[in-house]
């Protein structure tokens, strides 16, 4: 166990995403709790928690709240992201069906506090057990009169609605996504304004990740100051990580922060597949910039110490990369996922991508030249907060996190028009 | 009123404005491809970008997003703003096949400026370029040629937010994205959609009637107001600059056709935006011509028309006249000061909507296909034509009029400039001149006058309409 634990803190049975058993479990208790609070209340205690958004840029969940001021009388959506579309990562995916009244009851909480009358589950079309079981749970959850009726003798009703998306990366990005529930091409939208200010059909709108939302049930249950118990001071809590590639024992795991990193791939996740030994490690998804075995070695898993690094933990995919992989390939295929899920709206990213992708399959094919890397870099730069949404950006880190610490493998096989390695992506023990 | 200062220059902005709007309000210039006064603002392009002075030095963003706030120190050409916009241009420029020398936009092609502008060197590219379709028929009228198309999407807001049409979207993602118009047929029936032309910063949008015809430098623009109905939507009519006049004798009759119709912004009438049936002007005015006076249908010269018909005035007990509607202010007031006084005069409608013409809508296009209208009633009263049964002269102004009204054995003078078979019946027949080639101003629906220019010289036998009438007019009971 990397830790304590406060979202897969029960025994996994056929039957425990049930109503029945979440309700043996306590479930929504915080709920009759929260809601003898004032709606301000329950807004202070999750700034007070310190809690970090999830989603990937860890922005805090109190502060995006506290931008919008519940207004009474004016519409105010909220939406549970679970388009989980970053490679390596499948954490929510594991909320969504496992602890699927977990997403139910904090999204009451989220909204009583938020004044929210209408909220959204957004998953990706290709969950198909997720969906179901989360559409499961609203059922239960409307059958017994915790949806859609006012609650425990307050003004207090909520009507949750899940909506499939039809499949893009773009569309877990915020203003991304509420495009597509609006029935648009999930277009990201320019800021100013904030999605907060303005959102979904053009009313404040507060998009919050599945784990994210998933921690307020507890963090009302045991107060801000005992959730901040957990963790480190600077990254209270825990996060899930779906840890994948080379490894031993691939899956989720939750971790909390503050946990040696190096023991949680030897220990916890068994080590490597085959007793290989470890190359580098993406940290979050394939948009963080990937961290060598040596520079992992005195990190724990916490912001404060991942961050310096020169890396984040972004949204808890990590993926183990073994030593013997060909890193040219690697940024092959992430290259392939960027040109293909780039929307096309703005310049950089549109033709960026594209670019980026023609650049690395001519070097795959052995047709590279040496100018080739500096394009890479050039084009990464120029995508680097120039775009609409991150992706740009999150292209550009992924590639210049890897040409920075691998540029020989590259330049090697720009000269001898092979890999320095077998070229292969499976494990090479 | 906010202040901010850009390039050092302090301006006063309006509460709500952006950068670029206030800039621009300001005759301070920045580059801008998807950005339009009015459309909406998808900030996708990114050639716009500024730097903007902060503590923390100065960072860059695009200005068409950008909200203004007060003491703001903006720059529009820093070093930071040029790298940016090089880099930018290099991303447009990569998939675009720079085949200017055979695209219809060549020498009004934002892009091409923008290229000597802001970027002026080769790709750095390697890679073979992108290829998606080219000469695709979004409509029966226009041509779109994807490779050149840098996504910008003014189009398709266009038949969004103006025409209301729905008619266009994006298909596809990332540098494979294409404009594409929606299956069920709502942009080739929309009747504005050739505004989509004009706002494509490059040549992906292209006009089919204007394909190939004519490099934009040979032509020259002259100021006009399209007769199309009672709107009267500022135009600019392009045709051939006397200097790039065509010699061969096959090409010989282009030298006095209209090439093309653009939209002039008149925010007063129509904004930017012209109606489709405003860009065929060409076919309107392209109609084949009266070119002699005529007596009872055999040729005579102008001097024995005139004589003819100061005759058949002086003659006449009850002289009655039907008005042009297509006649300028000034043709109009010089038929009242020469013959208003002797006769008693009607405004008629020279064109009555034609079938599957769009009749009316709430954007410009007016039931009335006529320009002129307003300024022909103010003159000659609202009242319909209608000829008394013992009138003994007519004088009929303009076509469009059925001389089954005229009484039996009523004289009949007939101003018209094309050749129609009317003109053979008519006692006199003068072939006056059309719009194109002369001075003058219409009046529209909603009273504003407009001016048009002459864009070509009258042939031999035609008059203007205002020195007949001047020459009729001292006549035994005209006008004084």
């Amino acid at each position: 166990m990397p830790g304590r634990q406060l979202i897969m803190n029960f025994e996994v049975t056929p039957t425990s995403h049930t109503l029945e058993a979440y309700r043996a479990r306590g479930g929504y208790e915080t709920l009759r709790k929260a809601l003898g609070m004032e709606p301000a209340a329950i807004t202070k205690e999750v700034t007070a928690s310190g809690l970090l958004g999830h989603g990937g840029a860890a922005f805090p969940v109190g502060r995006k709240w506290g931008v919008m001021k519940p207004n009474p009388g004016e519409i105010h959506y909220l939406c549970a992201n679970a388009d989980e579309g970053e490679p390596g990562t499948f954490k929510d995916r594991w909320v969504l069906e496992h602890a699927p009244h977990l997403l139910v009851e904090s999204m009451l909480i989220t909204s009583y506090a938020l004044g929210v009358r209408h909220a959204f589950v957004y998953i990706r079309g290709e969950f198909d057990l997720p969906f179901r079981r989360i559409q499961g749970a609203i059922d239960e959850a409307y059958a017994a009169g915790l949806l859609g009726a006012k609650l425990f003798g307050t003004e207090f009703l909520l009507d949750i609605v899940v909506y499939r998306g039809a499949g893009s990366y773009v569309c877990g990005e915020a203003s991304g996504l509420i495009t597509s529930i609006e029935g648009r091409k999930p277009y990201p939208r320019n800021r100013p304004p904030r999605l907060t200010v303005r959102g979904l059909f053009q009313k404040p709108t507060v998009i919050n990740n599945v784990e994210s939302l998933a921690n307020i049930t507890g963090i009302i249950r045991m107060g801000a100051e005992e959730f901040k118990k957990v963790g480190t001071p600077k990254s209270p809590g825990t996060q899930l990580v779906s840890i994948s590639g080379h490894i031993a024992k691939p899956g989720v795991y939750e971790v909390e922060y503050g946990y040696p990193w190096a023991k949680f791939l030897d220990e916890d996740c068994g080590g490597m597949l085959g007793g290989a030994k470890l190359k580098c490690v993406v940290p979050g998804g394939i948009s963080t910039k990937v961290l060598t075995r040596a520079e992992i070695e005195p990190l724990n898993l916490s912001h404060e110490s991942v961050n310096p690094a020169g890396s984040g933990l972004g949204s808890g995919g990590m993926i183990a990369v073994a030593e013997g992989t060909c890193m040219v390939r690697f940024l092959q295929v992430l290259l392939r996922f960027y040109h293909h899920e780039s929307c096309g709206q703005c310049t950089p990213c549109r033709e960026g991508m594209g670019w980026m992708h023609r650049i690395i399959d001519r070097i795959v094919d052995g047709k590279g030249v040496p100018e080739d890397i500096d394009r890479l870099y050039a084009i990464s730069h120029a995508n680097d907060g120039t775009t609409i949404c991150g992706m740009g950006d999150a292209a550009g880190y992924a590639t210049v996190g890897i040409l920075n610490k691998y540029r020989d493998e590259f330049e090697y096989f720009i000269q001898n028009k092979r890999s320095k390695f077998d070229g292969r992506l499976e494990c090479p023990a | 009123m906010p202040r901010l200062t850009i390039d050092g220059r302090e301006i006063e902005a309006q509460h709500g404005q952006t950068v670029m709007e206030a800039a621009t309000a300001n005759g301070i210039f920045i580059p801008y491809f998807c950005w339009h006064p009015k459309l909406s603002v998808p900030g996708n392009c990114r050639i716009c970008v500024v730097g903007v002075e902060d503590k923390g030095g100065e960072w860059v963003e695009i200005a068409c997003n950008m909200p203004i706030t007060e003491g703001m120190v903006v720059y529009t050409n820093s070093e930071k703003v040029r790298a940016r916009r090089k880099a930018t241009m290099q991303f447009i420029t990569l998939n675009h096949p720079v085949d200017c020398g055979i695209c219809d936009k060549a020498g009004e092609c934002t892009l091409q400026d923008y290229h000597y502008e802001y970027n002026g060197e080769r790709s750095v590219s390697i890679d073979a370029k992108v290829h998606a379709t080219k000469h695709y028929a979004l409509s029966s009228r226009i041509v779109l040629d994807n490779e050149r198309c840098i996504q910008c999407t003014r189009c398709v807001r266009f038949t969004r937010e103006i025409s209301k049409s729905n008619g266009l979207g994006m298909q596809n993602r990332a540098d494979h994205s294409l404009v594409r118009a929606v299956e069920d047929g709502s942009f080739a029936n929309d009747p504005y959609s050739d505004n989509v032309i004009d706002i494509c910063p490059v040549g992906a949008l292209l006009s089919r009637s204007f394909l190939h015809k004519a490099r934009v430098w040979y032509l020259k623009p002259t100021a006009s107001v399209c007769p199309g109905c009672a709107r009267g939507c500022a135009v600019n009519l392009w045709h051939r600059r006397p200097e790039w006049r065509l010699r061969s004798p096959e090409q010989r009759a282009r030298n006095d056709e209209i090439d093309r119709v653009t939209p002039l912004d008149n925010p007063a009438v129509n904004g930017p935006w012209i109606c489709n049936k405003g860009r065929d002007l060409a076919k309107v005015f392209g109609r084949a011509r009266a070119e002699a006076p005529m007596l009872k249908g055999r040729p005579t010269d102008l001097a024995g028309a005139l004589a003819q018909t100061r005759s058949l005035v002086a003659a006449a007990r009850k002289p009655v006249a039907v008005v042009s509607s297509w006649g300028s202010n000034e043709e109009l007031a010089a038929f009242k000061a020469a013959l208003g006084g002797r006769f008693a005069a009607f405004v008629k409608a020279d064109h009555e909507p034609e079938p599957g013409e769009v009749v009316e809508d709430a954007i410009l296009i007016r039931a009335d296909k006529n320009p002129n209208t307003a300024g022909a009633r103010a003159l000659f009263g609202e009242a319909p034509p209608a000829i008394p049964k013992d009138a003994d002269l007519v004088l009929v102004w303009g076509e469009g009029f059925d001389f089954g009204l005229i009484p039996a054995g009523a004289k009949i003078v007939y101003l018209n400039a094309w050749l129609q078979p009317e003109n053979g019946h008519a006692d006199v027949f003068f072939p006056v001149s059309v719009q194109t080639e002369r001075d003058g101003h219409y009046t529209n629906f909603a009273g504003v006058t407009s001016a048009f220019s002459k864009c070509f010289e009258k042939k031999a036998g035609v008059s203007d309409a205002e020195a007949l009438f001047a020459a009729l007019s001292g006549q035994p009971g005209g006008g004084e």
